[in-house]
């Protein structure tokens, strides 16, 4: 059975059974290589596709995946749908949302065809493996890869609903072991394009080797309280740890701490946080949400408030509110609350501002995904970074802990500066923040 | 699954394309999830997936793809287009299938193809969400979670091996949410096994909703931890996270036959206090990190890791074999057929001790007291790595005091490991999911209570 004929005899199969539906569709090709010792220690070709159905009948919601789409898979995935919807609770909220829109993301922008060739990529990973492996101290660069991918995703509704987004992405990355007696260091970096030929092998091998002389005779600091800048890629990661802040699915189901704090000054008044799905530089544009919605930009805080939280069709009729287009799921899962790229506004000071005095600057955290705790905001991470005096570093810093409460260091930013930047995976846009009084353990 | 011909023409494709070795990996995955939240049934998913794995090896360079189809033409195009830059003449030649039956060493009775048992599932979780709610008025939320998955799998390879095998997981976890206010704390108990739903003539629904709220309350009143380097004694069960985090990873021939593990070198040698023993065993009966055989085919087994604080063995698959020489344990494991296999942990533990809880708490001043751990991570490079406290107490002058909120240790595995000065007698096992270079997959660690004598605490004070 041919993929449109599989869509068309589930929806059919769906209406037929007196319900109503969605289905998703995820299909992709990539091509991963990792070299090791001037050799190709990997080279991995694949080619997936999973269709997942949401069903909705008498108020009840059930979902089933397949990554087969022969008749009995798909009379399979229809039947456990449906059987499944027939266990849940009532969900009134929960509806396919009515749409007869025929979406479909711009190709050459975001998915523009690769001219690159598959030998020119080997060389790329081989050579940023051995040029790395080459610099001075550098003992081995054990994780190392390029990949290539490209993905499609489709979303068909028995209300009319056609979407498709195709993407393209192209990376790079490498992490050294630099060593130098009885001191190691493992420090690394990555690369995303939507172009082949823009990965800059040179800056990140660089970028790399430097980071490691740099972190290598790290040590404690002394324990106590510090202003503390993470730099842009470990600002992003906290920042995400903790968006479920902003999810209207953790509001409804009670477990959101600002759930009932809309309108409220929750953080220093310096701070705009915004979700921006149109901005096309970003790796997080999104032309629709996953229930086929037009996604748009949404003020999350503005000057220090809560203005909105990110709601699907389900949380916004739970809130009385309007949808914010910000729906997740995917072919395995549920429908979820998720945002699609952050960005905080630039502030008034320049960098130079915000690093006046003694801080902190924190260049990796470790512990991420264990060390948090985004319904009480608590967290303890493993640290390492460098202790600055202005703008000069005053010695790398290793083997510290960062802890706190992230909700209360919304309120203790002493300046953000003039500049929003990217983190390589391209996913959000911060500007340089500093938090006072972070409490740091050495 | 893949019919055999089909098998036999892969793999003599993949030996005709010049590869040492080549291997096929067949998978198909059934699974059931139930997601409660409080006194509501919220989701109940399912599917299918299924999927082959095509490896080849060319000296020590692996070649891996996958597809989700099942013809003999589409099998045959991955390989040449993955073997296209490697192509030589024929190295090997394929040895007939020897079709081996797996003989269970983890029965199970009541498995997903049989019956999904939702209304059963359902009735713990609810179960268990009133008992974490009858502990208190401050257990505001709860959030149940059963899952069962049966993986069936077939392994075929240039040597022979013709084999599959079915693997049985279940997991039950309820996470409470004590709520005071606008200050929210939770808390979470659990368990699963390589079995099916049978494991819930173990379960109490009472005891679960009973520890998870226990757990939420005591952090809901917990104060700032101290920090600093500070002795810690480290619970029973999940507490062996920090011998996964601090050495398991770093005796992967994943990492060893690369030299980023600091002990690749250390083989023979004490890498640990002498008091600490420890093992990985794939063979414990129905345990969540069992295997009958790995994703290479090969029968599981015990292995000795450390023996009185000397380094006596690595975890060892057949790439990690070949580039260090070291034998294969049984010990190559993925997440699905979208990975190639790596050496990776199964059922990994320090062996129980001698020492009294008691001992340990009276021998310390000042310090921590880590009841519950959370998960953790390392850089395998530098052995540095990091675990989280998710239900701890003060220790003041040899005596358990007031709970403290949520802390990360740090260290370096070789310090660590050094620093484990008493091992008690109450040893326990936990489950939990290791993500890794293979995917995620599922592993349990353990321990008795551990005294560790010197390490740096992230507190909030």
């Amino acid at each position: 059975m041919n993929l449109d004929t599989a869509i068309q005899s589930i929806l059919n199969k769906v209406v037929d059974a007196g319900a109503e539906g969605d289905l998703i569709i995820d299909q992709g090709q990539s091509l991963s290589l990792k070299a090791q010792n001037g050799a190709l220690e990997e080279h991995k070709v694949t080619s997936n596709r999973i269709l997942g159905l949401r069903v909705i009948r008498d108020a009840k919601v059930g979902t089933a995946y397949s990554e087969a789409i022969d008749d009995d898979a798909i009379h399979t995935m229809v039947d456990q749908a449906l059987l499944n919807a027939s266990y849940a609770g009532e969900e009134p909220a929960e509806r396919i949302v009515a749409s007869e829109h025929q979406l479909q993301t711009d190709d050459a922008l975001l998915c523009p065809p690769d001219t690159s060739t598959v030998e020119e990529k080997i060389d790329f990973a081989l050579t940023l493996e051995a040029s790395l492996a080459e610099k001075s101290k550098v003992q081995s660069v054990p994780y190392n890869g390029v990949q290539a991918g490209f993905g499609q995703r489709q979303i068909f509704s028995t209300q009319g609903l056609s979407a498709s987004a195709r993407y393209a992405t192209m990376s790079a990355y490498a992490y050294a072991l630099i060593e130098e007696g009885e001191v190691n260091a493992m420090e690394g970096a990555g690369q995303a394009s939507r172009t082949f030929g823009l990965l800059d092998k040179d800056a990140l091998v660089a970028r790399v080797h430097q980071a490691g002389l740099d972190i290598l005779h790290g040590k404690p600091v002394a324990s106590g309280p510090y202003d503390v800048i993470f730099d842009v890629e470990t600002q992003s990661a906290l920042f995400s740890v903790f968006l479920m802040m902003f999810s209207g699915k953790s509001a409804k189901d009670g477990v959101n701490p600002m759930r009932d704090r809309l309108g409220e000054t929750i953080a220093d008044t310096r701070l705009t946080l915004v979700d921006d799905p149109e901005d096309t530089s970003g790796f997080g544009y999104s032309l629709f949400d996953d229930e086929g919605s037009l996604a748009k930009r949404t003020t999350l805080i503005d000057a220090g408030v809560l203005t909105s939280l990110a709601h699907n069709s389900v949380t916004a009729a739970h809130f009385d509110t309007g949808n914010t287009a910000h729906a997740t799921r995917g072919p395995r899962s549920t429908l979820g609350v998720g945002l699609h790229q952050l960005k905080a506004m630039a502030g008034e000071e320049t960098e130079e501002d915000c690093m006046a005095g003694q801080w902190l600057e924190i260049t990796d955290l470790t512990g991420l995904h264990s060390g948090a705790n985004p319904i009480s905001g608590e967290f303890s991470f493993g640290a390492s970074g460098f202790l600055h005096d202005g703008s000069n570093r005053v010695q790398p810093v290793r083997g510290i802990t960062v802890a706190g409460n992230f909700y209360t260091m919304l309120n203790t930013i002493s300046s953000i500066s003039d500049t929003p930047l990217w983190n390589w995976q391209r996913s959000s846009c911060l500007p340089m923040i500093r938090f006072a009084n972070v409490s740091v353990s050495g | 699954m893949i019919e055999t011909n089909v098998a036999q023409s892969v793999i003599h494709h993949g030996l005709e394309l010049g590869a040492d070795f080549a291997e096929i990996y067949v998978e198909r995955n059934l699974s059931n999830l139930i997601s409660t939240l409080s006194d509501r049934v919220q989701s109940v998913e399912s599917g299918i997936d299924f999927g082959i794995g095509l490896r080849l090896i060319y000296g020590h360079k692996v070649l891996y793809g996958y597809t989700n189809q099942t013809d003999e033409d589409e099998l045959h195009r991955i390989l040449s287009e993955l073997a296209a830059k490697d192509l030589r003449d024929p190295q090997a030649t394929a040895t007939a299938f020897d079709f081996t039956t797996i003989e269970t060493k983890h029965p199970a009775a009541q498995t997903l193809s049989d019956h999904a048992d939702v209304d059963s599932k359902v009735a713990y979780l609810l179960a268990a969400n009133r008992a974490a709610k009858a502990s208190s008025n401050q257990i505001s939320q709860t959030r149940g979670m059963c899952k069962q998955r049966e993986q069936h799998v077939a392994i075929f390879n240039s040597e022979g091996l013709a084999t599959e095998d079915r693997r049985h997981y279940i997991r039950a976890t309820l996470t409470a949410i004590a709520a005071d206010g606008s200050e929210q704390a939770t808390g979470q108990w659990g368990d699963g096994g390589l079995l099916g739903w049978e494991i819930s003539e173990q379960l109490d629904p009472e005891k679960t909703g009973q520890e998870a709220a226990r757990q939420a309350l005591v952090n809901l009143g917990a104060k700032p931890c101290p920090s600093g380097r500070m002795p810690v004694v480290i619970g029973p069960g999940f507490g062996g996270v920090i011998f996964h985090e601090a050495c398991g990873h770093l005796l992967e021939t994943t990492s060893v036959a690369k030299k980023a593990s600091v002990f690749h070198d250390k083989m023979g040698e004490m890498i640990a206090n002498p008091a600490v023993s420890a093992v990985d065993d794939g063979t414990l009966q129905n345990e969540w990190g069992s295997i009958n055989i790995d994703d290479e085919g090969m029968d599981t087994q015990r292995t000795q890791l450390i023996k009185d604080g000397k380094l006596t063995s690595f975890l060892v698959d057949r790439v990690g074999s070949e580039q260090t020489g070291f034998a294969r344990t049984g010990s190559g494991r993925r997440e699905s057929y979208k990975y190639a296999p790596a050496s990776r942990m199964r059922n990994t533990f320090i062996e129980p001790g001698e020492h009294a809880f008691d001992d340990m708490i009276e021998s310390i001043d000042h310090g921590i007291f880590a009841a519950q751990m959370g998960g953790g991570s390392v850089q395998p490079g530098t052995g540095e790595f990091n675990f989280a406290v998710t239900e701890g107490y003060l220790i003041e002058s040899g005596k358990i005091k007031h709970p403290v909120k949520a802390a990360t240790l740090i260290s370096t595995g070789p310090a660590v490991l050094q620093e484990i000065s008493m091992v008690g007698n109450d040893f326990s096992l936990a489950c939990g999911m290791c993500g890794s270079v293979s995917g995620a997959i599922p592993t349990t660690v353990g321990q008795a209570t551990l005294k560790v004598d010197d390490i740096l605490v992230g507190g909030q004070e």
